[in-house]
């Protein structure tokens, strides 16, 4: 065995870079192996989706955003090797298993995970994962901030500066996205009828829904790097920058316009029918 | 899919294993993933999707023997327990296999604990390890007066 690993592929630098988010991303993908086999033999539904989708969906969601942040550790000046850093991504993936714990345990006995405040215990855990939730959430700022301010992520500028806003722009528009959601009795705006919803996303095609918003605000560490891997290919440097610029406040309002669609009942584009 | 119709499914699934095990000299790296990895994963996933699924719907509970036969009274509940009996038996098969193995004790002498084992668990834990044991005395003995 060798002190340090002597091929950087991609897996073995996001093992070496954040090893705590890494292994926790596996782990997120492996247990929903189980959810998945519960899913097939369980028919019992909450508020008309199958009980196990929102485990499931939570799984895919936590489990490709901490893969991600795994990914971008690289572009830190130090990775997480640093004591704080490894205690810090400890917090982070305490909250996340607690996540997961909590709406897996609700699922199992097909009641409310969020919004569940009928019953005391549910109501009093509702609320200490909230403040997990922002936890969980906070590694993406504080990663965007470290990135924003190192000079050395041998990434071209355009790509640097999308990297870094992506990353800060999950933090606040999550938090305004899903602090608005949690502040609310429900995650939909309207009463469905029918049930009509979205496959893989549960959106209601219906009436307005919350979650929206919350999606599109926490995929902006995907969508922001995207644009500036495009930008930086086809233009100079400058311009590269300003187009990312734009597009980070372009989203923000999109994240902004999603909240505001759901807040006057209407479902995420009406015509997908 | 009926509880009856997993059930149906699960005996030949840990059959399976157990045939693994009875020709493990012949390939045991394979029969040692077969019985020991794959099978008891495949099981433990189906215990578990049972469990995620039928366990907060179920009477009874851990704490007495009333509740305990209570649980065993929903179908599913019940083919969760069977399945977690084929699993860990299996599991203790290759077990018990793997350290005859490296005891040098001969296969043709653990297969009768291995039958014991497929069909009262426990019961042939407790001959593998009494052979075990013997075989670990002879062997000491044989060293000191060597």
């Amino acid at each position: 065995m060798t002190a340090l690993p002597i091929s950087r592929t991609t897996t073995n630098r996001m093992w070496h870079d954040a090893p705590a988010f890494t292994g926790l991303a596996l782990f997120v993908a492996l247990t929903a192996v189980p959810l998945l086999a519960a899913a097939m033999i369980d028919s019992r539904t909450f508020l008309d989706a199958p009980v196990w989708q929102k485990p499931l969906q939570f799984h895919l969601a936590l489990g490709t955003y901490i893969i991600t942040l795994a990914f971008f550790a690289r572009f830190l000046p130090d990775g997480m090797q640093s004591r704080r850093w490894r205690v810090y991504a400890g917090v982070v993936c305490f909250c996340i298993l607690a996540e997961l714990v909590w709406v897996g345990a609700a699922a199992s006995y097909a009641t409310a995970s969020h919004f569940n405040t009928d019953d005391v215990v549910m109501g009093t855990i509702y609320g200490f994962m909230g403040v997990f939730a922002v936890i969980l959430t906070s590694p993406s700022l504080v990663m965007g901030i470290s990135i924003w301010k190192n000079p050395n992520t041998g990434l071209s500028p355009a790509l640097h500066l999308s990297v870094a806003l992506g990353l800060i722009l999950t933090f606040v528009l999550t938090l305004i996205a899903a602090g608005t959601m949690s502040s609310m009795p429900g995650h939909t705006i309207g009463t469905p009828v029918t049930g009509a919803a979205m496959p893989i996303l549960g959106w209601s095609r219906e009436v307005g829904d919350l979650r929206v918003g919350h999606f599109f605000a926490t995929h902006a560490l995907h969508a922001l790097p995207i644009v500036g891997l495009i930008a930086a290919r086809l233009f100079d440097a400058a311009t590269a920058r300003g187009i990312v610029g734009a597009s980070a406040l372009a989203y923000a309002a999109l994240v902004i316009l999603t909240m505001v669609q759901a807040f006057q009942g209407q479902p995420f584009l009406p015509w997908l029918g | 899919m009926t509880p009856e119709a997993m059930f149906q499914i699960a005996n030949p699934i840990a059959m399976l294993g157990w045939i693994a095990l009875t020709f493990a000299p012949f390939a045991p790296r394979i029969t040692d993933t077969i019985a020991a990895l794959i099978i008891p994963m495949l099981m433990s996933v189906a215990y578990s999707a049972l469990i995620l699924a039928y366990w907060s719907g179920a009477t009874g509970g851990y704490s007495s023997l009333p509740d305990v036969m209570a649980l065993f009274t929903d179908p599913h509940i019940a083919l969760a327990g069977w399945v977690h009996y084929l699993a860990f038996d299996l599991f203790v098969g290759a077990w018990a296999t793997r350290m005859a193995r490296a005891a040098g004790i001969n296969h043709l002498l653990v297969l009768p604990h291995l039958v014991l084992i497929f069909l009262f668990g426990p019961a042939g834990f407790l001959t593998y390890y009494a052979m075990h044991w013997a075989f670990g005395l002879r062997t000491s003995t044989k060293g000191a007066s060597a």
